[in-house]
């Protein structure tokens, strides 16, 4: 499975649907499109950088949703900070499945919300979308079993603390300890570096991989046709695996 | 009886998965003109790192680390404290492990030796640290040289001009030690541009080294509060736990002081973890409040704000501690697990000033002979106090706990203690 990941609304207008529909026709599953938050708490450098770019510019977020939904017919999971929307969640999710949105994925749900996020879940689910559980090698082992199957379409399974920034971790030993506790796809990606971690992840167990800040630094020194020609690379290495 | 190599552990014990709850991830602050995780790339050990990052419940300690440990004496003793229980009268038993046995008279070797054995393997040359009281600078000190490196100390003024003796050893062992706030660093001089006298904090000392590492390309080496020096610390807790198993001890109580919480998660964490022990005290000092009046937030480890945000109970990276005499124990906060199982009330904590554990300190010494590093003695206060409720419940519990040091090097602070509170 490929979770490919782009911002709302980067690098432009323009490029960004054209982005959208590129990644998926290279293949893409499942396309998660980021928010721009009010603090990136969990992204790292690559990502804070798309997201101080499109602040310059876009407005009516909602409107390019929409576009987004009539230009691609793959799921939608949008990612945002729960953080920035705790008081009026149940408007936005009603807008959200109203312009044709799938999913939704909170990267905080289980750090700043840990104690209620079953009720956020259960609000997720109420409203007829999909509630996608971001967990992290910081969860707890039982909690991570728990989880694992109240999350819909997949669980997603960061490797590293922030997003984009190469840390060592052992990516083949997070995996394999995951694999054992999560009966659920499990796709697994933030800070998915290169295509030596991709393969490590895939041959550990994962059933996917969640694309992003890649496509970033891409589209920042090529532009978008060359981030899609790597969603085309990706789709080869999970077809041949 | 098990030979004692068999006590040290093979693997270190990580307790991340373990913790109730998810642990908030570090991260960068809002607006960050530049990525404070990126910046640990550049300053840390790759190895290190990676176990920084690693949640997996068991690390294997290389051989060579092994070798190492037995090499500077461990396992550490574990000691009955016979007189001690006579002299409070109580029917607990006291145990006590004692890392001031090492050559650096503290626990902060377990985690220089495998920090500088890992940048030798990677061909790092020059370590870079800072230090409070004296005992972390003289385990890298020490550890550089085991490996053939060099090493740079960033030593708090306050203590460099207590324990000059402390500064003397580091230079034995070869190391390079400047007084901090120092005019080597930007961060020191800015420092020093607002207050010439400014007596230096650990937060100081460590922005320091960070950049000094950074701009001279060594790497820096952690002393406490981060994930990986509690891990390498465990080995600690895994050989008193062999150590009471062998003398078929459970134990009920496990104390330890808290600087940054290293010494106490190394040798806590491994009893919780395994579900051993029903209580868990964390003792701080009463002159820097951090249990009683911190907050549970997100702060900077260090005071210049150059590491990532953390999660941990701190007073705030710019509190300035007072000069008390325990070193060791000036930081404005605490590691992020400790901090957690602190707020979810499954390590209670106490805090006590300097005339109770100076208290502490003489009965201990009188009926034990050790002279306790005054950190640890925080820790013997609270035993004491466990023991003597233990008198008037009339319970037979079994109170162990983490002597991190010796106090031979804090003698001329002792004194000062003794013309102060006599
Ligand atoms: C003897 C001794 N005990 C305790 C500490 C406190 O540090 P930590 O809480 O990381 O163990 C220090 C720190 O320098 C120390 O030297």
């Amino acid at each position: 499975m490929l979770v490919s990941y782009a911002t709302l609304g980067y690098p432009n207008r323009e490029d960004y649907l054209r982005l959208v529909k590129g990644l998926v026709e290279a293949g893409s599953d499942i396309l998660e499109i980021g928010l721009l938050p009010k603090y990136a708490k969990y992204d790292g450098p690559v990502i804070r950088r798309s997201y101080k770019q499109v602040s310059t510019w876009l407005t009516d977020f909602w409107s390019l949703l929409e576009e987004t939904r009539r230009a691609v017919d793959v799921p939608l999971v949008i990612l945002t900070y729960l953080e920035d929307w705790v008081s009026s969640l149940s408007q936005v999710l009603a807008k959200m499945k109203e312009v044709g949105i799938d999913g939704v994925l909170f990267p905080d749900l289980l750090i700043d919300f840990v104690d209620e996020y079953e009720k956020y879940v259960n609000e997720i689910k109420s409203h007829g979308l999909s509630a996608v559980i971001f967990t992290s090698p910081s969860v707890p082992d039982p909690l991570i079993h728990k989880v694992s199957r109240l999350s819909d379409m997949f669980l997603y399974y960061g490797v590293r603390p922030t997003t984009g920034v190469p840390l060592p971790v052992s990516v083949d030993s997070l995996i394999t300890r995951v694999r054992t506790l999560v009966n659920n796809k499990l796709v697994v990606g933030f800070g998915l570096s290169d295509i030596e971690d991709m393969k490590k992840a895939l041959k550990a167990g994962a059933d996917g991989v969640a694309i992003g800040t890649v496509y970033i630094e891409e589209i920042e020194r090529n532009g978008v046709e060359s981030a899609i020609s790597l969603a085309r690379k990706f789709r080869g290495i999970l077809d041949g695996a | 009886m098990a030979n004692s190599e068999e006590i040290i552990p093979s693997y270190w014990y990580n307790i991340i998965p373990d913790l109730p709850k998810p642990l908030p991830p570090p991260r960068d602050p809002p607006d960050a003109e530049f990525s404070r995780i990126d910046l640990l790339r550049k300053i840390m050990p790759s190895e290190v790192l990676r176990q920084q990052f690693t949640v997996e419940r068991f690390v294997s300690i290389p051989r060579e680390v092994r070798e190492a440990y037995i090499n500077i004496g461990r396992p550490t003793p574990l000691v009955r404290a016979k007189r001690l229980e006579e002299f409070l009268n109580t029917p607990a038993k006291i145990y006590f492990k004692y890392e001031g046995a090492t050559p650096t008279g503290s626990h902060k070797i377990n985690t220089a030796l495998p920090q500088a054995y890992f940048s030798m393997k990677e061909g790092v040359d020059h370590l870079v640290t800072e230090t409070g009281a004296g005992q972390w600078g003289t385990a890298v000190a020490l550890s550089a040289r085991m490996y053939g490196l060099n090493s740079t100390i960033f030593m708090v003024k306050v203590s460099y001009e207590q324990k000059p003796q402390r500064r003397t050893i580091m230079q034995l062992y070869g190391a390079q030690v400047f007084a901090s706030p120092t005019s080597h660093t930007e961060y020191g001089k800015k420092v020093l541009n607002e207050n010439p006298n400014h007596p230096g904090s650990l937060g100081i000392a460590m922005s320091e080294a960070i950049e000094y590492a950074l701009s001279n390309g060594y790497k820096y080496l952690v002393g406490s509060v981060l994930d990986v020096v509690v891990l390498h610390q465990s080995v600690i807790g895994l050989e008193a736990m062999k150590q009471l198993q062998e003398l078929d001890e459970e134990p009920d109580v496990l104390v330890g002081c808290v600087g940054g919480g290293s010494n106490f998660g190394g040798f806590a964490f491994p009893f919780i973890g395994s579900k051993k022990g029903s209580k868990y005290i964390a003792v701080g000092s009463y002159e820097i409040p951090k249990f009683s009046k911190g907050a549970y937030n997100y702060d900077f480890p260090d005071s210049a704000g150059l590491l990532p945000l953390v999660k941990m109970i701190t007073l705030g990276r710019d509190y300035v501690p007072p000069p008390i005499y325990s070193g060791g124990l000036r930081y404005h906060g605490a590691a992020p697990s400790l901090s957690m199982l602190i707020k979810e009330g499954i390590v209670d904590w106490r805090e006590y000033n300097e005339k109770e554990i100076f208290e502490a300190a003489q009965i201990f010494l009188q009926t034990q002979g050790i002279v306790p590093a005054p950190e640890s003695s925080h820790a013997i206060r609270a035993v004491i106090e466990e023991a003597r409720e233990a008198k008037i419940k009339n319970e037979k519990k079994v109170i162990v706990f983490n002597l991190s040091g010796h106090g031979l090097l804090d003698l001329p602070n002792y004194e000062s203690m003794m013309k102060r509170i006599g």
